[in-house]
């Protein structure tokens, strides 16, 4: 098959350019073998990669114009010449591999753990089923990014809008029984740009690899805001 | 006062708006469409009506709110230089304030009065 991937190297190229390669393709080939294969046959050629599963979310790419974790992603499911570049809004480092500061500072501000204001007890703290099944949805997250790159309120305001990743972990905690900063979260929040400019484009929703659905989490912080605003 | 211009109070307004601007507008384009005024006469005889006449009022201010957190939004969004977003936003403010008034003055001088 024909695979086409953007190249890119900062320090010595004036531009990016797609260079096409001819990739064998087995029974079973991910978008991540093909890339494998062009690394074989073209060392310079960058990505970022790992477990190969979809459990570490390394090697989320832009395919065909989707942001996909190459290693899930079956070549079958690509029109042919397949158009690999790297995630949308994102600083390019080289090739494919692309700066995610911005994306992990953001999952930082929204305090990704449990903040207990009581002493903690001396066993676990127990929840019911209820409270734990509030958490599915939301727990599964990996932190590819295929989410929050593919969004453009993220693309416009990477440094002030927490994008949909961060507030699906947002909605996480705060949707978690045993956390006890709601209050602080929500303030948090507050203002034009962390959560309100999500305007439901739904391109996170669409994206996501692990089937998850942050729109629906944010909606569910706006109401939760409104719960306690008014 | 909080120093951050509003997220939650902006997002409520354009929520309960829109919800008045659907109805109101359904109900405009289903009567222009099927029982349009005939004249000028018609169309003051049916802005006179009360109930027309109260709803075009609280049309107005209600459709510059929804359209003040769209712009707004979109300002924020794409405008980030901050003057330029600045004396883009006073102008939409301004314009927005002035076709209001504009709009009021019209229903109650050509509807209420007319």
């Amino acid at each position: 098959m024909k695979i086409s991937v953007y190249r890119y190297n900062p320090e010595t190229d004036r531009q990016p350019r797609m260079q096409t390669y001819q990739v064998k393709t087995f029974q079973g080939m991910m978008l991540r073998d093909a890339l494998l294969e062009v690394k074989k046959q073209d060392e310079s050629f960058s990505f970022r990669h790992s477990c190969g599963e979809g459990v570490c979310g390394s090697d989320g790419v832009n395919a065909n114009g989707r942001n996909v974790l190459a290693c899930i992603t079956p070549v079958t499911e690509l029109k042919e010449p397949v158009q690999v570049r790297p995630f949308p809004g994102r600083p390019v480092i080289r090739d494919l591999v692309v700066d995610m500061t911005r994306f992990y500072e953001q999952y930082r501000a929204v305090k990704p753990y449990l903040v207990r204001k009581d002493p903690l007890p001396e066993q676990e703290i127990l929840q019911s089923p209820q409270e734990r099944d509030r958490l599915d949805g939301l727990y599964e997250c990996i932190l590819c990014g295929c989410c929050s790159t593919a969004c453009p309120s993220f693309w416009w305001n990477p440094e002030k809008f927490h994008g949909p990743a961060a507030l699906l972990q947002s909605w996480r905690f705060l949707a978690d029984s045993r956390d006890q900063a709601t209050e602080e979260r929500l303030d948090a929040l507050d203002g034009p740009y962390k959560l309100f400019r999500c305007h439901s484009i739904m391109n996170c929703v669409e994206v996501c690899p692990k089937g998850l659905n942050p729109t629906r989490a944010i909606g569910r912080i706006k109401e939760l805001m409104l719960e306690k605003g008014l | 006062m909080s120093r951050q211009a509003s997220g939650l109070m902006a997002w409520v307004v354009q929520r309960a708006t829109s919800v008045y601007l659907a109805i109101f507008l359904t109900y405009l384009l289903v009567h222009f469409v099927f029982n349009a005024p005939a004249g000028h006469a018609a169309l003051v005889n049916w802005v006179a009506h009360p109930v027309v006449a109260l709803s075009l009022l609280l049309f107005v201010p209600v459709l510059l709110a929804h359209a003040w957190v769209g712009i707004r939004d979109v300002l924020i969004d794409y405008v980030h230089n901050l003057g330029l977003r600045l004396g883009l936003l006073t102008l939409v403010a301004f314009t927005f304030i002035a076709s209001g008034l504009w709009g009021i003055k019209a229903i109650i001088t050509a509807g209420l009065w007319g």
